[in-house]
């Protein structure tokens, strides 16, 4: 037998990413910057999902687009992505490691090669339908583009609106419709897969319309809303209701829409994000209002749970106004001319009818038909609530070996979550795969340069006519012999389109031909193809920061279709600035730096550990600190996951399989002492007792976790019946004979969180409390359990547990803030007293157990916080670089973050954390070294007068005082850290820091050629 | 009144078979009403829809088109397309409120004299029972039907009926005429109500509701619209009276 087929397969190093929402987009980005090569299919013709589709996000407020749409443009450029849109999974053959998947793309009817995205098809299409995007607010035609922003950047055409007329063919001057377009099938084969495919929005058509969203157009759900506010949206951004288009004088909300409820719909659990973004609609939706606005948000109970969420609630109640009703909405009827009266019941059962412009519903998630059938296809089981599948200690890991999970599809959850869940799939990924690194995906070779320095500037311009989008407003011609006259211009040309392949081409040619060193192109924006433009440079063999363009089409030809000869003019004004920035152009480096391929993760609890094993897994040396004597953190004291699997065991397993992992090294009773360095290269001392070892390492994580807050009030310490949470998992693992002989036990929620000193919710207390109760109750099924609660935050499919404690007997009781629980105890018998809202009464009860569920608190940060320059908020939790996009980053380089040090989380949510770290970090340790922009900053030291001005202002931490030799106390710019924005140099009060690229110089030159 | 009221009619009619049939009843003596003001074109096909409302607005109280009997067109089949359009022209004075009445279209050959006689006689007699067209209330639906037949998308949709429906589109399949027919009737009827609102936009900024008022559009029916025609760049919010924000129309 020939032992070569024997041996296993190598594996392949590419990876099928399915769905490019958000989560899809960044696991796709994570692997694909990281060695693997990346397919990344999508059924729809543009990606972004449902996050570009958001006005706001929440609890920042910034607008969605914004930050997505970066996103958008790095994934459609990635040399290691490419983009499958209008396609669909087929089959999924053979196994973890080596699979192969038959693709079915549908036709375009566009071709995308070409596209311009001009937009001149569908201006002239005939054939209209309801637009998806914004929600059937407004329509579209059947030559669309999903969205402005949308990538792939080009038209498609619905053949299911479109009727054949052949119009758009004859219109397109970039001859690009292709009718003959088919269906294809395609195989790839890759080693892994990620499912981010994302969930549907409830769709409260199928309701027996008791909210009157059929009956009535004022009735809108919270995506239709969405759009409703956003400026590109079907009202550019004013407050209408859709019937009038009056402005509201009073909107509601209606929560829970499709979620938390079996009698409308089979949708048991909370989708977990309806209460937040409901809270950011309504503070957005007053800051749109021109006079007064009323909003009223009906609930159940809010569930604000995540990092900042409870303030921003407290905020929009008591500084912007919203009224939150806690109800059940009975119905909702249309009344006199496009207004809505809500009749409901309030928690004391009394019903009350109100008056409103315009409801929202707040519909939650709901995976979709067609993901349900992906699943069967691929063999991916899903939950009883058609989520996939997935474990406790495994959150990203389906029920199919290779095929991992990641957003929405996992469980409800918002952006954030979302996110971190991809990166973790994509570690989960690399893992399996990290054999394979580098095997199919492509590295960026670096172009041989031309040197022009010297050479005195010969600028070459190129106008764009855009089809007719500038031509047609602007005279290109007159422009272009405008543009001869001008310094240092040494050839002009006019193209129909200048990003074309021909022309790009041609452009090459022309360079080298005519010995241009600097060029600039008049045409539409740098934000979608200045990357075009300077790849065209390198080919030419030019330094891509040679390179300028004048906005002629956005900023002119666009907004000034009414007066050609102005905006003529303009475009005249913009192509003579820009020549002379371009004549004052200079070759910039891109500075390269090697990485020590190593981690120190900090903090041995169940993130670090999680941490340390994903990227050691990975290949790459971890050095593990913990300061107290054994590894496991907080977890050695808990008892089960939300789902009902034993921590302890779980801990035991993950502290030896790291203790044995020869690629980590643990050191335990010891602490960080100092660090130097930055991204790539940091140098730590490692402290433990009188000793101290000096490590290098490329990367940081920084788990140091959180514990569990000892209250001074309900007796605690004072009666031994009063415990916290940790104390009655304790007894559970022990399995303590007192736990038998409870008869009736009380749980009180919130004990220091949701209060002035600790104004935020620890998020995981309300189920650990519902856990806990179903616990006792197990044990012994006739004691009476009570749990004390303001709001039950049991998110998400943690819904269910609520639901069965509800079943099960437990009686839950909601005080408020002012009315708290009072324990006493009176003689010798522990007495509770609590105001019911629902019987609007007293009620004493007498347990044998009190459980506190008290705050989670972080653990030390300052020094962390000085060493690796990362900030901590009020509550010394760590801050992230950006708590939508970037959760596990921080925004200085090469420093992660994970676990309970973050925001308190659940067991599952930490590992998931935990790997998402390991991935941002293999994305610098797969590479000997990493490349930045030549955009940065610089100081002469001349001229530094040591102020330290820059140092502080940097976000980035990127200026610093030099300390030895002959520039000793004057400032440098870290080039690895420097994002180039600029701050100091506009704030260096000696002239002494130039940011190159956008020199004083090279500016003033523009404002003087006005 | 309408006993005694004669109206003044358009007629237009094609050089071959109608014109002719026109002059055989002439020729025969075959006596009609005065009430028909003669246009010739060369084809029935001639008669661009636009015209119906130019008569109209210019004092016509109905406006009819005779062409030769399908078939027998001089220029191979120009009458299925007056067909075709004759019909819309109809659909959109009925939904405008004008009455489908105002306009008719008859087949008269060459050698149907009587027929032309008989035709205008009775044609005649019904508009005389619509009596005169109210120009106070025509206005606004006779300016906004005159522009829905002035939109490229239905001009182009008229245009490529027959192409569609009969030959093939560009995907080599061929579109039902019923299904054409229905898809032709609705985008008459959104560019009607596109063009009421921008007719009516012509006084000033307005709010939906009084474009609605104004134009005897439902509320909705004007927000839903208004929204395509901000989309195509004719209409912009102008200003806010309190809570009501008044839209201005951009169009030339």
């Amino acid at each position: 037998m020939n032992t070569l087929e024997m041996a296993p397969k190598k594996k392949v190093g590419a990876i099928m990413v399915v769905g490019a929402g958000v989560a899809g987009m960044q696991a796709s980005l994570d692997l694909a910057s990281s060695g693997y090569y990346v397919y990344l299919v999508d059924r729809s013709p543009a990606i972004g999902g449902i996050m570009a589709q958001l006005d706001k996000t929440f609890p920042t407020n910034d607008c969605a687009m914004c930050i997505i749409s970066p996103k958008l443009v790095e994934v459609g450029r990635h040399i290691n992505i490419e983009l499958l849109p209008n396609t669909e999974v087929e089959s999924l053959q053979g196994q973890a490691g080596d699979f192969t998947a038959t693709l079915k793309s549908q036709p375009r009817y566009i071709d995308l090669t070409s596209c311009t995205a001009c937009g001149q098809c569908s201006q002239v299409c005939p054939a209209l339908t309801v637009n998806e995007f914004n929600q059937g607010v407004d329509r579209r035609e059947a030559t669309f583009m999903k969205y402005p922003q949308a990538i792939p950047r080009g038209y498609s055409i619905d053949r299911d609106v479109c009727i054949g007329c052949g119009l758009c063919e004859k219109i397109c001057l970039a001859e690009s419709i292709r009718y003959d377009d088919r269906p294809r099938l395609t195989d790839v084969k890759v080693g892994a897969v990620i499912l981010a495919v994302g969930n549907d929005v409830f769709d409260p058509a199928v309701l027996d319309d008791s909210t009157g969203y059929l009956r009535h157009p004022n009735v809108v759900t919270s995506l239709e809303f969405e759009r409703i506010l956003s400026a590109s949206g079907p009202y550019r951004g004013h407050l209408m209701r859709p019937y009038d288009r009056e402005e509201p004088r009073k909107i509601a909300w209606l929560q829970c829409v499709g979620s938390r409820d079996v009698n409308h719909c089979n949708n048991p659990y909370c989708s977990g994000v309806c209460c937040m973004y409901a809270i950011k609609e309504a503070v957005i939706a007053m800051e749109h209002a021109h006079s007064g606005l009323d909003t009223a948000i009906f609930f159940m109970d809010m569930r604000t749970y995540g990092k900042d969420f409870e303030q921003f609630y407290n905020r929009a109640r008591e500084e912007h106004g919203v009224r939150f009703l806690r109800s059940r909405v009975h119905s909702v009827t249309p009344v006199g001319d496009g207004d809505l009266e809500i009749a409901y019941m309030n928690e004391s059962g009394e019903v009350f009818t109100e008056v409103f412009n315009m409801v929202v519903l707040s519909v939650g998630f709901e995976v979709g038909r067609e993901t349900q059938e992906l699943a069967k296809r691929l063999g991916v089981e899903l939950n009883e609530n058609r989520f996939a599948r997935t474990g406790s200690f495994t959150p990203v890991a389906t029920s199919r070996e290779g095929v991992f999970v990641c957003g929405t599809l996992q469980s409800p959850k918002d952006i954030p979550q979302s996110v971190l869940e991809a990166s973790a799939a994509a570690a989960a990924s690399s893992i399996l795969l990290s054999d394979s690194r580098w095997d199919e995906a492509k590295t960026e070779s670096k172009p041989f340069e031309v040197d022009v320095k010297g050479e005195p500037p010969r600028i070459g311009l190129f106008v764009c006519q855009c089809g007719i989008n500038i031509g047609g407003v602007v005279d290109v011609p007159a422009v272009r012999e405008y543009a001869r006259s001008l310094p240092h211009v040494a050839y002009v040309e006019d193209n129909l389109y200048t990003c074309s392949q021909d022309t790009q081409d041609k452009m090459i040619e022309v360079i080298k031909e005519k010995n241009l060193n600097r060029v600039i192109v008049a045409a539409c924006t740098p934000s979608t193809h200045e990357p075009l433009f300077r790849e065209t440079l390198e080919s030419a063999g030019l330094n891509k920061y040679l390179f300028e363009m004048a906005n002629i089409r956005n900023h002119d030809s666009w907004v000034h279709q009414g007066d050609p000869a102005k905006a003529t003019d303009k475009a005249k004004d913009l192509v003579r600035m820009a020549v002379a920035k371009a004549a004052l152009l200079e070759p910039l480096k891109e500075p390269a730096l090697s990485v020590t391929a190593g981690a120190l993760v900090i903090g041995g609890g169940v993130a670090g550990m999680v941490a340390a094993k994903s990227i050691a897994d990975q290949g790459y040396p971890v050095h593990l600190v913990e300061q107290a004597s054994q590894l496991g953190g907080q977890a050695l004291k808990l008892h089960k996951t939300w789902r009902g699997d034993s921590i302890p065991e779980y801990v035991e397993m993950l502290i030896s399989e790291v203790n044995a992992h020869g690629g980590i090294t643990v050191h335990l009773s010891t602490t960080v002492g100092d660090v130097q360095g930055f991204v790539g290269n940091f140098s730590s001392t490692l402290r433990n007792g009188d000793q101290s070892l000096q490590v290098e390492h490329g990367v940081a994580v920084i788990a140091t976790g959180a514990h569990e807050y000892k209250p001074e009030e309900y007796l605690y310490r004072k009666s031994s019946q009063v415990l916290t949470h940790q104390e009655l998992d304790a007894r559970f693992n022990e399995n303590d004979p007192r736990l038998h002989d409870i008869q009736s036990a009380v749980f009180i929620q919130c004990v220091g969180s949701r209060e002035p000193e600790r104004p935020y919710c620890s998020r995981v207390c309300c189920t650990h409390s519902v856990e806990s109760a179903l616990e006792l109750k197990r044990r012994n099924p006739s004691a009476d359990v009570y749990v004390l609660y303001r709001d039950m935050r049991t998110y998400g499919e943690r819904e269910l547990l609520y639901q069965e404690a509800r079943k099960s007997g437990i009686l839950f009781v909601r005080y408020s803030l002012d009315r708290k629980p009072v324990v006493r105890e009176v003689e010798g018998i522990l007495q509770v007293t609590v105001w019911d809202a629902i019987l609007d009464g007293e009620v004493v009860l007498s347990p044998d157990l009190i459980t506190l569920a008290t705050a989670v608190v972080p653990n030390e940060t300052k020094l962390l916080s000085r060493y690796f320059k990362i900030p901590v908020n009020a509550q010394n939790f760590f801050v992230e670089a950006h708590a939508k996009l970037r959760p596990v980053d921080f925004a200085t380089d090469g420093v992660f973050l994970c676990g309970l040090a973050h925001y308190p989380k659940s067991v599952d949510e930490s590992i998931a954390q935990a790997q998402a770290a390991a991935s941002r970090a293999a994305l610098l340790l797969s590479r000997d070294s990493v490349y930045f922009s030549g955009t940065i900053a610089q100081v002469d030291p001349a001229w530094c007068s040591s102020c330290g001005v820059c140092v502080s202002i940097c976000p980035y931490s990127a200026p610093r005082f030099v300390e030895s030799g002959r520039f000793e106390g004057k400032a440098e710019v870290n080039e690895a850290l420097c994002k180039g924005c600029g701050l100091c140099t506009a704030s260096c009060r000696s002239g002494a820091i130039r940011l190159q690229g956008f020199s004083d110089d090279q500016i003033l030159a523009m404002i003087d050629a006005f | 009144m309408s006993k005694t009221f004669e109206p003044k009619i358009l007629a237009f009619l094609c050089n071959w078979c109608s014109y002719a049939g026109a002059d055989l009843a002439g020729v025969s003596r075959f006596q009609y009403p005065p009430t028909i003001r003669v246009m010739r074109t060369m084809c029935s096909g001639r008669v661009d829809p636009t015209y119906i409302f130019e008569g109209l607005e210019n004092g016509f109280d109905s406006v009819f088109v005779f062409g030769c009997h399908i078939g027998d067109c001089h220029y191979i089949d120009g009458n299925v397309h007056t067909a075709k359009r004759m019909n819309l022209v109809k659909e959109v004075l009925g939904l405008a409120g004008i009455g489908k009445d105002r306009m008719h279209l008859r087949w008269v050959s060459a050698a149907e004299g009587q027929l032309f006689a008989d035709s205008v006689k009775e044609l005649s007699e019904v508009t005389a029972e619509l009596g005169p067209l109210d120009m106070e209330a025509a206005q606004l639906p006779l300016a906004a039907a005159r522009r829905t037949f002035e939109s490229p998308r239905l001009r182009w949709l008229l245009g490529m009926d027959r192409e569609l429906t009969e030959r093939e589109n560009v995907y080599h399949e061929k579109i039902d005429p019923a299904a054409y027919d229905q898809l032709l009737k609705e985008a008459a009827k959104e560019e009607l109500e596109k063009a009421l609102i921008l007719e009516t936009l012509k006084e000033g900024s307005l709010s939906v509701r009084s474009i609605a008022s104004k134009s005897g559009l439902p509320v909705y029916t004007v927000s839903q619209r208004l929204g395509d025609i901000e989309r195509a760049g004719q209409v912009d919010l102008d200003r806010y009276e309190g809570t009501t924000p008044l839209f201005v129309s951009l169009a030339v």
